[in-house]
């Protein structure tokens, strides 16, 4: 995935500035940032849900916005902060995108089986996706975004209020999907997940890369934690701050 | 509390203004339009005040009843209420109910029908100056009338919604709201047609309807002053204490349902969510049989599953056939009513298909980008959407041409009836795939109110909405004059046929593939309006 000089303005705000951005083949790659620095306009921008004032963006060679079909059949997407069809079960949205996806029936069935099993859903194929806690939600739709065997993933925020174990199945997923030649693109605000899972990363601040590099590079013998606070300029908040919370008094 | 809550409203009102253009237009056309209506209405109050008492009686009870009605019916049925502040959005904060009511009240009357409302009703005020006692109860009658207005709409779209997203009670609360909506339609038109003979028999039929309305739930407040002016004191004492009974029960019960949304904000906690595995086994096969296993099917398909399980589309469809259902039932039920107006009742159906697909889009809300980042073609999405409309509907206009035709007895106008129904519907269903395409704007997603519509949607609905039906009738005018044109010459009516059935296939032919064109070129355009952030 290659991203160029992407721009994005919401009224006043520059979410996105001139963002620059390429990711190898067959890697995990690992987008940091903090709170409002344009990662999920980034990333929406790159798999064609938003429309850049700037800038173009590449899957294995084809432009997601001149030629939008092919780049788009390459990729699987799993959003943030986005609905999904939450009235159809678990079962039915997986069938739904499959097909939408052009994935041929009977292949949708094992895959749905496999992917339910992997991830932990198999007892709550028949529950509404409304009826899903966030965790579940968020396994589902990554579900939905490997159905039809993406050559790239591109997911935002997917360990978010994910439970530990299944956590772990999705870690181990995205291992083998790597092993196998596709190529992830995550963003995350654990420091520690990015450090163990991904191979490359880019530190994203005020709309633009800080730095970007395979993990090792980026945190140069400290630990990531402490790179990125010095690379997004953290200043230590004053630990007299605050002092009123210290005890509670029923009458505030 | 009142002036928090009160404020926040308007802070909140504000914010969305300046976000954007379109809604600052929207209200602008909807205050100019209630406008228009309250300085006629307080003419017309005006006016009264000069006219016999026992005239202003008839005239304020009989319309102020029919207003009463109509916040209720309206907000059941078109508008919604206004959830600019949401109660539920107070759950985390340690309130109670009864704190919040008064200033919900407050801030739920800040709005176009809300001040319009308050106005006209102090006309009555003007109307009644004529003595001090029935000042005096006009005055009372006032606030009471405003806040039955206000709370009836509350208390029946909350009561109606929390129905209609539980599984049991969803398929009677759409035939109540069909039936509530149908027979007030209907008596307004019996008292229409029986008005028509002459100004002695409209003046014994609005002093017979006021009778009557002063006595419904709706008039007992607006009757009161009528009472004075005739020396009932103790007839107005009454029905005084009748409406101030409602007054409170209402607010009650609002309170009652307003403590329930602070516990559990969540709406529709139905215990069978999980779509049962029987109903899945047949359900998911049928549905999965009944449409090819391609993107278009599958849109198709989701569709229809959402018709069964999201109240707004059952909601919408109670609101579309209440139309027809009001032709049908009242001009056979009137001896004067021609039988002919009720066989192209279905008509009426037929036409309302396109407005119905020209909105879908909208419905999907946010979950629209599963087909924004899957590629798939406009052209299938719009395909897709057509079919499961002409799934639900294509029956239902089936039943509805073998009632009319049964109950009227018209069968020779059977051809140019059937012929009219299916252009209707499918040009309907061909500018609703294209309009779809032009406009979208954030619904309320599907677990919310599904009266609920606060100053979502705005223009571009009201836009889109015009446009489909507009649209519809333009094409759809050889047919139409081919079928009145049967009248005359009989064997017109299978040429007409022959039009309507060819000109119908051409339109949804082209409205779904330039609709589908103009859906890939603005796909993430479509996206963005359909998110509540859109500028």
């Amino acid at each position: 995935m290659a991203l160029h000089g992407l721009c994005k303005t919401f009224g006043a705000k520059r979410a996105v500035d001139n963002l620059h951005l390429e990711v190898r083949a067959g890697c995990i790659f690992g987008m940091v940032g903090p709170n409002g620095a344009g990662k999920t306009t980034t990333l929406s921008m790159a798999t064609g849900l938003l429309r850049p004032d700037a800038g173009t963006a590449q899957v294995l060679g084809h432009d997601v916005w001149t030629d939008p079909a092919a780049a788009k059949a390459l990729m699987g997407v799993l959003p943030d902060g986005l609905r999904l069809f939450d009235r159809l079960s678990g079962g039915e949205l997986l069938h739904y995108v499959g097909l939408l996806r052009r994935v041929p029936p009977a292949d949708i069935e094992h895959r749905s089986a496999e992917l339910l099993e992997a991830l932990g859903l198999t007892e709550d194929l028949d529950t509404l996706v409304v009826e899903y806690s966030a965790g579940m939600t968020k396994k589902i739709g990554l579900a939905c975004a490997l159905i039809h065997a993406p050559r790239l993933l591109i997911l935002d925020e997917p360990f978010e209020a994910v439970d530990p174990v299944s956590g772990q199945g999705i870690r181990s997923i995205l291992r083998s999907y790597a092993r196998g030649g596709g190529t992830v693109v995550l963003s995350s605000h654990v420091m520690e997940l990015v450090e163990s899972l991904c191979d490359d990363l880019a530190v994203v601040a005020e709309g633009r890369v800080l730095v970007s590099g395979t993990v090792e590079s980026v945190r140069a013998g400290s630990t990531l934690q402490k790179r990125f606070l010095d690379l997004v300029g953290f200043t230590a908040a004053d630990e007299e701050g605050l002092a009123w919370l210290h005890s509670s008094s029923p009458s505030s | 509390m009142v002036a928090l809550i009160v404020s926040l409203k308007l802070t909140l009102l504000k914010n969305s203004l300046k976000r954007s253009v379109w809604r600052t237009v929207g209200l602008i056309v909807g205050m100019l339009y209630a406008l228009g209506l309250v300085i006629a209405a307080l003419i017309g109050l005006l006016a009264l005040r000069l006219a016999p008492a026992e005239l202003t009686a008839d005239v304020t009870v009989l319309v102020f009843s029919l207003l009463t009605a109509g916040w209720l019916l309206m907000s059941l049925l078109v508008f919604g209420v206004d959830e600019t502040v949401d109660p539920a959005k107070f759950a985390l904060l340690p309130v109670r109910a009864r704190d919040l009511l008064p200033g919900l009240f407050v801030s739920g009357l800040i709005g176009s029908p809300g001040v319009a409302t308050v106005l006209v009703a102090a006309g009555l005020v003007v109307s009644w100056s004529r003595g001090l006692g029935m000042t005096a109860a006009a005055l009372l009658a006032f606030p009471i009338g405003v806040a039955t207005c206000f709370l009836l709409a509350r208390v029946g779209t909350t009561a109606l919604s929390s129905f209609l997203s539980s599984r049991r009670f969803r398929d009677s609360a759409v035939v109540l709201l069909v039936l509530l909506g149908a027979a007030i339609g209907i008596g307004a038109n019996l008292v229409g047609s029986a008005a028509r003979p002459g100004s002695l028999e409209l003046r014994q039929v609005l002093a017979g309807g006021a009778a009557i309305a002063g006595w419904t739930p709706f008039g007992w407040v607006w009757a009161i002053p009528a009472d004075i002016s005739r020396g009932q004191w103790l007839q107005a004492g009454l029905r005084l204490v009748l409406a101030l009974g409602l007054v409170t029960v209402l607010w009650v019960i609002w309170g009652y349902l307003l403590d329930k949304r602070l516990t559990e904000p969540v709406e529709g906690g139905d215990a069978s969510k999980k779509v049962n595995k029987v109903s899945v086994g047949t359900n998911a096969s049928l549905v999965e049989r009944l449409y090819p296993a391609t993107p278009a099917g599958a849109v198709a398909g989701r569709s229809l599953r959402y018709w069964r399980r999201d109240p707004r589309y059952l909601a919408g469809m109670a609101a579309v056939l209440i139309a027809p259902v009001i032709v049908v039932v009242s001009q056979v039920a009137n001896p004067d009513g021609s039988s002919a107006v009720a066989a192209f009742a279905p008509v009426l159906l037929g036409s309302l298909v396109g407005i119905s697909v020209a909105q879908d889009l909208s419905y999907d809300g946010t979950a629209l980008w599963l087909h924004v980042a899957s590629g798939t073609r406009g052209a299938d999405d719009r395909a897709g959407r057509v079919m499961s409309t002409l799934t639900i509907f294509g029956p239902v206009l089936v039943i509805l041409v073998v009632v009319s035709m049964v109950l009227t007895g018209l069968w020779q106008l059977v051809v140019p009836v059937v012929a009219l129904t299916i252009a209707l519907t499918l040009i309907g269903a061909g500018v609703g795939s294209f309009v779809g395409a032009i406009w979208q704007w954030p619904a309320p997603p599907p677990g919310a109110n599904p009266f609920q519509k606060g100053s979502n949607g705005g223009l571009p609905s009201l836009l889109s909405f015009s446009a489909a039906a507009l649209g519809t009738m333009i094409l759809a005018l050889p047919t139409i004059v081919l079928a009145i044109a049967s009248f005359w010459v009989g064997w017109l009516s299978y040429l007409c046929l022959v039009v309507g059935v060819i000109s119908g296939l051409v339109v949804l032919k082209l409205g779904i593939d330039y609709g589908g064109r103009l859906l890939d070129r603005r796909w993430p355009e479509a996206m963005l309006s359909v998110s509540e952030r859109t500028g």
